[in-house]
């Protein structure tokens, strides 16, 4: 299904649509008073952007620094080229160590990889321990946001799932009772894990640490638990300096939730004493993206999801419709380049005006990179007949003025003439949910002419 | 077994070289790290003042002492009930459970209270420093119900920059900018605070 196929299916609910959409702008006007709030935003995101293209030209000599200094402090690196072989190591690691439970903080990674129904296929539990994520969990769902996971439920939704799950008590849908309900349920989770997998926000080469980010603390309190943690994370996650973690970590939480910075900004260099540390390196397709002129600058991009929120079409789509890991304007640069074909409807999933491109913490081109997608797909995916047929002909309208004045003047009485299932038929698409402007006082071509003749 | 461990092992150093193979071809030409020039985040405001209202704006409580010998009746005001305490001797001697390096982690399920000296907080965004010198295991200021973090007043930095270069010799183990308490807004995103880490944050100043 296309993209436009599935927001159609989101929009059948329009309430809900609606408080999607402001819920998420709502978002977006927290991070512009957070960002307004820094002194020289500008210049941190310019350097940031510079940072990551420095990264991506040196990236296989950051990727053997880090595994250098890692391994000096006692970490143990493993490589991945595909998600096959990621889920591989997870699952060669944890049986290693005899760990059937797991618990899991948010890694857009592991989603990526589908490593939660490759470990349970091997008997092994996976719980995910960010809220929203283990809700997404529970209801048999993906996340449709990278940074707010559950945003398209609902809280009498998640109230039912909770009684259905976890056996609380009908709250209708209480947040602070449905917390501490999660709460309770996770903390039993943590207690008996025996191995923690978390992302990575960013790893260092000069020190061979990583960071985790999170609001509830979920990471740390399965790292910190379990005799072992293992943190999976993309090869575009490296940055050369720690001192370059200043940039980052004031852009990441302003631009992705408003906050100056997130609860916890966990800094790991050494496995605790009797503990495990390991770090697995994935490229999964980020070496071939690297190789597109055009794409590659979408590596530079931190998983903040300001561009979700900003979004006009996926605030009125939901994360869902465009059916891929990352959705949103980032996700529809990013996933094309996985699967052209399954995913050539979503650069199209985009007005181009460039919103995204505007709040991007890394300053990443956005809505041109989803307009050059969109020239590759034309020439490379079958387009819809109608549309296909609909460019040819304008194309040819629009190259002759005198084609043009006929075309117009016969839409125009049409719009006043015929009869609405005419105008309104399947061929007018911009027409489904919207009435066509009133046709008043002639065209601007005649009102041009008799003002000059009128002086 | 045996074959399954080894069989992977080939696969990893595969995977090693064909990854940074692959980069190697794919990379554009080398393009120089731009350097930070701090100066342009230079601000003339008052550091205690804006910390505090940074503190109480990611949801913490702050609390100013005038003088250090207060610091354990003002603790035993602010969490009355607290009965197993974990206190780091730096900074209180109210601890009621001591803790090595060697303590299991999970014996820390029941903790009231945590009380963890701060080695410098961060003006910008009320978030303070913290490390495993000043907390044996690492799960201490996670699974407490409550944490208290003193810090000294003097110790105040501008900002994210200026706060890895205080960091910037440390012995490298595990450390963290922490800020507030554990909170989550992912019920349609309604703030709630304490989720899976502390309930609540009470810094005092010392």
């Amino acid at each position: 299904m296309s993209h436009s196929e599935k927001a159609a299916i989101f929009n059948k609910n329009e309430a809900k649509v609606n408080w999607h959409d402001k819920a998420l702008w709502f978002v977006r006007e927290k991070r512009d008073t957070a960002a307004h709030k820094v002194k020289g935003w500008e210049y941190l995101r310019e350097l940031a952007s510079g940072i990551k293209a420095n990264v991506l030209s040196n990236l296989d000599n950051y990727l053997i620094e880090f595994e250098t200094n890692a391994v000096k402090n006692g970490i143990k690196v493993h490589w991945a080229s595909n998600a096959e072989e990621h889920n591989k190591i997870v699952h060669s690691i944890l049986s290693e160590n005899n760990a059937t439970k797991v618990v899991k903080s948010k890694s857009m990674l592991t989603e990526e990889c589908h490593l939660n129904p490759y470990l349970e296929s091997k008997d092994i539990e996976v719980i995910d321990t960010d809220l929203g994520e283990r809700i997404v969990q529970l209801a048999k769902e993906t996340p449709s946001h990278i940074v707010l996971p559950a945003i398209h439920k609902t809280k009498e939704e998640v109230d039912e799932l909770f009684q259905k799950h976890l056996g609380t008590k009908p709250s209708n849908g209480n947040p602070e009772y449905l917390t501490n309900e999660a709460r309770k349920h996770l903390r039993n989770k943590f207690l008996n894990a025996d191995a923690a997998i978390t992302g990575v926000n960013f790893a260092i080469a000069e020190t061979g640490g990583i960071v985790v980010c999170t609001n509830e603390g979920n990471a740390d309190m399965g790292a910190h638990l379990a005799k072992v943690h293992i943190a999976c994370m993309g090869i575009e996650k490296i940055i050369p300096k720690e001192a370059h973690l200043g940039v980052f970590l004031r852009l990441l939480a302003r631009s992705a939730t408003g906050q100056p910075i997130t609860t916890y900004s966990s800094h790991f260099n050494k496995p605790a004493l009797g503990t495990e540390m390991h770090i697995v390196i994935v490229d999964n397709g980020r070496t071939e993206q690297l190789s597109r002129e055009d794409f590659r600058s979408s590596l530079h991009c931190i998983r903040c999801g300001a561009c979700m929120n900003t979004c006009p079409i996926y605030r009125r789509s939901g994360g869902h419709s465009y059916d891929a890991t990352i959705p949103g304007p980032i996700g529809s640069i990013l996933s094309p380049g996985k699967d052209l074909t399954k995913h050539s409807s979503l650069p199209f999933a985009s007005t181009l005006c460039g919103s995204c491109t505007n709040v991007c913490p890394v300053k990443i081109n956005i809505h041109e990179q989803l307009y050059k997608w969109r020239q590759l797909i034309v020439k490379d995916v079958k387009q819809p007949l109608i549309k296909k047929t609909i460019l040819k002909i304008m194309g040819k309208v629009l190259a002759r003025p005198k084609l043009y004045a006929i075309f117009g003047k016969s839409a125009r009485w049409m719009l006043t003439y015929a009869p609405r299932f005419m105008v309104y038929s399947k061929l007018n698409t911009w027409g489904k949910s919207r009435e066509l402007p009133k046709i008043e006082n002639g065209n601007f071509d005649q009102w041009y002419k008799n003002r000059n003749k009128n002086g | 077994m045996e074959t399954l461990i080894n069989g992977i092992k080939t696969e990893i150093k595969m995977g090693r070289a064909s990854i940074l193979k692959s980069i190697k071809e794919n990379k554009p030409a080398f393009i120089s790290i731009p350097e930070i020039d701090i100066d342009f985040f230079k601000e003339e405001i008052d550091f205690l003042e804006t910390f505090k209202i940074n503190v109480e704006l990611v949801g913490g409580n702050i609390t100013e002492l005038s003088e250090l010998k207060h610091l354990n009746t003002e603790i035993k005001n602010k969490y009355p009930k607290a009965k197993r305490i974990v206190s780091d001797i730096s900074a209180s001697n109210l601890g009621t459970v001591s803790i090595t390096k060697e303590t299991d982690p999970h014996t820390l399920e029941n903790v009231d209270l945590a009380i963890i000296k701060a080695e410098f907080g961060i003006v910008e965004n009320g978030s303070v420093w913290i490390s495993e010198d000043y907390f044996p295991i690492r799960i201490l200021p996670f699974i407490t119900n409550d944490l208290v973090i003193i810090l000294s007043k003097k110790e105040l930095c501008l900002h994210m920059h200026d706060a890895y270069k205080i960091i910037s010799d440390r012995e490298r183990t595990f450390g963290l900018f922490i800020s507030g308490p554990s909170k989550t807004a992912d019920i349609e995103q309604c703030l709630v605070i304490g989720a899976q880490g502390a309930m609540s944050l009470t810094i005092f100043l010392v």
